[in-house]
């Protein structure tokens, strides 16, 4: 696995976002160092995609900045953010369905127009070991399960080399024997230095991965620090009240 | 001044049977959020349905109206069931495509199969009531008075029907979230079909109130057609009391119009492009229509 | 992939060459209705790229072949221009439109964009109709031929010319990394943005060749029927050709195939009236309804004979766990 580039640093200043009359996101702010992997979690409805969305530059905030490498990247279409080394994955992943699996990780490689076919490919297939899926290469990507896919979402996102790896869900509905191996793919990523940040509702699995948990609710970041420490903060157990999963947390 | 009065209460009248039409379509497009390109050959069909319910069932003028409502209701409900219902799951990749592609073919269908079995000569039914309406400077055939009023009937039910019954409340339900109505016990499907079979019922109904006044040919849904798309869009591809209103209005406008421009061929001409002008620039500046809702893609 | 395309391959050389000598035994009537098929097959294949490749419904396709018919036709007839020049400025007009066109569509979808186009071809036919002093409006304006005789058989080999090297262009394109963001934008606009394709771009570059396209196939329309008339942008011709891109909406020279068979079809069966359209409408929703890639790829399999690895057998390789049951749902 090749490693992502050097000097990987990012912080998003007092994010803003409303739609009509709602705020859906309201002064985040979040540092991290290269080589971080936070989880970002929070009840329903607080706000996690949202701000999953800004930082990859597919909705524009209405205020705050975007600071990748030291640059302000906020303005700047969706595409120019995948370029400039923000990778995501989507809630429900999103595959060219119609398209092979080999198609689908060339995708991002050519749009450098200085790689070749051949390059490309020759990445992808290194991803493809990565993830294990040689043997699916000339597969459409519309035959996988849907953990299968989750994974080569996660392989298309490492094509470009992100700077920043943003999963949303990565563990969603995904059977137990997957999941694990979706665990160690992130924490391999994580040694290898690669910023990752997780969105997912399945605190034992986040937890397993992270170090540093950034809770929002309504909006805000109410929580920001250590796993352990934040999952008893009596705020962050107030924003999940009735959730038995933050209750098991806290003993 | 007389002149521009009567530009204007004749445009009111047809802006009146373009509101049916639209009301129609977008009902249709709030609940299964498709654009219904073969609506306009709906229309034609009402007309038809109409003037032979008439012709050989001796059904009287004004009834004619009724039946080419619960004709056009039948038929939009057997299209919906065969056609459309596969949209729903997951078989049908690219939905947007495929609606625009069957509701094409619809009116490339019907059209064609109007052409053949009505002939393509026009045809016109009898009037609802012979004889024209002189009250002062108003002058008004009494065709289109009783059109107008009948299309103010009609809308009337459709806004009681909407905001007051339980249906009409699911058809809302639907129309805002599939997912949610379904929690709360309605059956998305069955609002499907309904809300089809009623828009189209809608569009015959305007095409049997306009069948008297401008006559029938398998062609007269085209024109008409464009209109209710451009009137939609201006109205609000959500909202039905938005269509109606745009209706009236590009009905108006369009009456006037006529008088504005001297040269009878441009003055035609314009006032049709006129219309699809108004679209254009209301989807440049808001890409989802004037009052409409962002388009949600059918989950 | 690549078995179904040396196999169709094979078919296409065939069809090619039917084509070539079709005229040498074909009656007058025939090579007619050919040289016309060409026209239908330009803006077919040409749609087929926009809407089919860049997911671009646009009703105004059949607006672009007037435009180019007209504009080369204007320049020629009222500014004296020689075709070597005017021809060429015409579709790099069109082109310059398509640019726009484009642009102004990239925040509509579906049925917003089909609207939308379809308004702009409205206001274009209805402005030709309108400035009868220009356009000669209904009247129509005529056009001189390119070759002198009066044998339809240059124009035919003239159409087939274009439209193969119509096919090598956008072929040619596709086979590029840009045929592949294509098929991604396609595929999920925003996971090709996020994965770094330059959606707005690609979708404006497609719009302006096949912008170009449509207004060659319009100029070559104008010079061999020899009459332009507002009639080329009527909503009925639009849907002609999108009925045949989609018999074939997969590939190109699908398209060009699914316009040669419908135009004939309509052609033999002229005795029957009004009832090949009621047919065409029919075949429409029957295709989508059943076969919604189109019919042609359902053909190129079963001449192929390979079939698209399913799910049913997985891996192997003990790594992967089996995939059935494996998403489960999301609470």
């Amino acid at each position: 696995m090749p490693n992502p580039p050097e000097a990987s640093y990012f912080a998003a200043r007092t994010l803003h976002k409303h739609f009509g009359g709602i705020i859906a996101v309201e002064g985040f702010s979040a540092e991290l160092r290269r080589g971080e992997i936070v989880g970002l979690i929070g009840p329903n409805g607080s706000g996690k995609t949202t701000t999953i969305n800004l930082v990859a530059g597919a909705l524009r905030p209405d205020n705050g900045s975007i600071m990748l490498n030291g640059r302000d990247i906020v303005g700047m279409p969706a595409y120019a953010f995948a370029r400039a080394g923000v990778g995501r994955t989507f809630q429900v992943p999103r595959l060219f369905k119609r398209m092979t699996v080999i198609e689908n990780l060339i995708v991002p490689a050519l749009t450098e127009l200085r790689t070749n076919h051949r390059q490309a490919e020759a990445r992808a297939r290194e991803i493809l070991a990565f993830v294990r899926f040689e043997h699916l290469a000339d597969a459409y990507a519309r035959t996988l399960s849907g953990g299968q896919q989750k994974l080569l979402e996660l392989g298309r996102a490492l094509m470009l080399r992100p700077c920043l790896l943003l999963l949303d869900e990565p563990f969603a509905g995904v059977h137990p024997r997957l999941l694990e191996q979706i665990v160690e793919h992130i924490r391999t990523l994580s040694a290898q230095g690669y910023t990752i940040v997780l969105v997912d509702h399945n605190l034992d699995a986040v937890r397993s991965v992270v170090g540093r948990t950034l809770v929002m609710a309504r909006g805000r970041k109410i929580a920001d620090g250590p796993s352990e420490e934040v999952l008893q903060d009596p705020a962050v157990i107030h924003a999940y009240t009735g959730t038995r999963k933050a209750m098991e947390g806290q003993s | 001044m007389t002149y521009f009065s009567l530009l204007t209460v004749n445009g009111l009248v047809i802006g009146l049977i373009y509101a049916l039409m639209a009301a129609g379509l977008t009902l249709v497009f709030s609940v299964l959020k498709v654009v219904n390109f073969g609506h306009g050959s709906l229309y034609m069909m009402g007309g038809y349905a109409s003037y032979y319910a008439i012709g050989l069932l001796g059904v009287p003028p004004i009834a004619g109206v009724i039946v080419a409502m619960v004709a056009l209701f039948l038929f939009g409900v057997v299209f919906e069931r065969l056609v459309l219902a596969p949209m729903y799951s997951d078989k049908v990749e690219r939905k947007d495509e495929y609606a625009i592609i069957v509701t094409f073919g619809l009116t490339i269908l019907l059209t064609n199969l109007g052409l053949v079995v009505f002939g393509p000569f026009s045809k016109s039914p009898p009037a609802f009531l012979q004889g024209t309406l002189i009250a002062g400077p108003l002058i008004l055939p009494y065709d289109r008075l009783i059109a107008a009023v009948i299309a103010v009937v009609i809308l009337s039910g459709l806004s009681w029907f909407l905001a007051r019954t339980s249906l009409g409340q699911a058809l809302d339900a639907v129309s805002q979230s599939r997912d949610s109505a379904a929690v709360i016990g309605i059956n998305p499907k069955r609002m499907y079909t309904i809300a089809f079979g009623l828009g189209s019922a809608l569009a015959g109904g305007a095409g049997a109130l306009i069948a008297p006044i401008f006559a029938l040919s398998p062609n007269m849904g085209e024109l008409p057609g464009v209109q209710a798309f451009i009137i939609i869009v201006l109205g609000g591809m959500g909202s039905v009391g938005g269509s109606i209103i745009g209706g009236i209005l590009l009905g108006i406008v369009q009456g006037l119009g006529v008088g504005f421009l001297p040269d009878p061929n441009r003055a035609l001409a314009y006032t049709q492009a006129f219309g699809a002008l108004l679209l254009v620039i209301v989807l440049l500046l808001r890409p989802t229509g004037l009052f409409g809702r962002a388009h949600m893609r059918l989950e | 992939m690549h078995g179904t395309f040396r196999r169709s391959h094979g078919l296409q050389a065939l069809l090619l060459l039917a084509a070539i000598a079709a005229p040498v035994v074909a009656g007058p009537y025939w090579v007619h209705v050919g040289a016309l098929a060409w026209y239908y097959a330009l803006l077919a294949a040409s749609w087929a790229l926009l809407a089919g490749y860049a997911g671009q419904f646009s009703f105004a396709h059949v607006a672009f072949a007037a435009l180019g018919g007209y504009g080369s036709a204007l320049l020629t007839l009222r500014l004296g221009l020689p075709l070597a020049l005017s021809i060429p400025l015409t579709v790099i007009l069109a082109m310059v439109f398509g640019a726009l066109m484009g642009a102004l569509v990239l925040r509509l979808s579906g049925p917003y964009l089909a609207l939308f186009t379809l308004a702009i071809a409205e206001i274009f036919r209805l402005m030709l109709v309108a400035e009868e002093n220009v356009t000669r409006g209904s009247l129509g304006l005529e056009v001189p031929g390119l070759f002198p005789g009066g044998s339809d058989v240059p124009y035919y080999y003239l159409g087939l010319a274009l439209v193969v090297l119509a096919l090598l262009a956008m072929n040619g394109l596709l086979a590029t990394r840009v045929g592949l963001f294509l098929r991604a934008i396609r595929e999920d606009e925003h996971a090709a943005q996020a994965s770094g394709v330059n959606t707005t771009l690609h979708k404006i570059i497609v719009f302006v060749i096949t912008a170009g396209i449509a207004a060659l196939a319009g100029i070559y329309y104008g010079h061999f029927v020899g009459i332009l008339s507002p009639n080329m942008v009527i909503l009925p011709e639009m849907g002609l050709v999108i009925a045949m891109a989609v018999i074939g909406i997969e590939s190109l020279p699908g398209a060009v195939a699914g316009a040669v068979i419908v135009y004939a079809l309509s052609e033999i069966l002229r005795d029957y009236g009004e009832w090949r359209f009621v047919l065409l409408g029919l075949a429409l929703i029957l295709v989508q309804r059943f076969a919604q890639n189109g019919l042609f790829p359902v053909v190129e399999r079963y001449l192929d004979r390979r079939v698209a690895p399913h799910a049913k057998s997985p891996f192997e390789v003990a790594n992967v766990p089996n995939v059935e049951g494996d998403y489960a749902k999301p609470s």
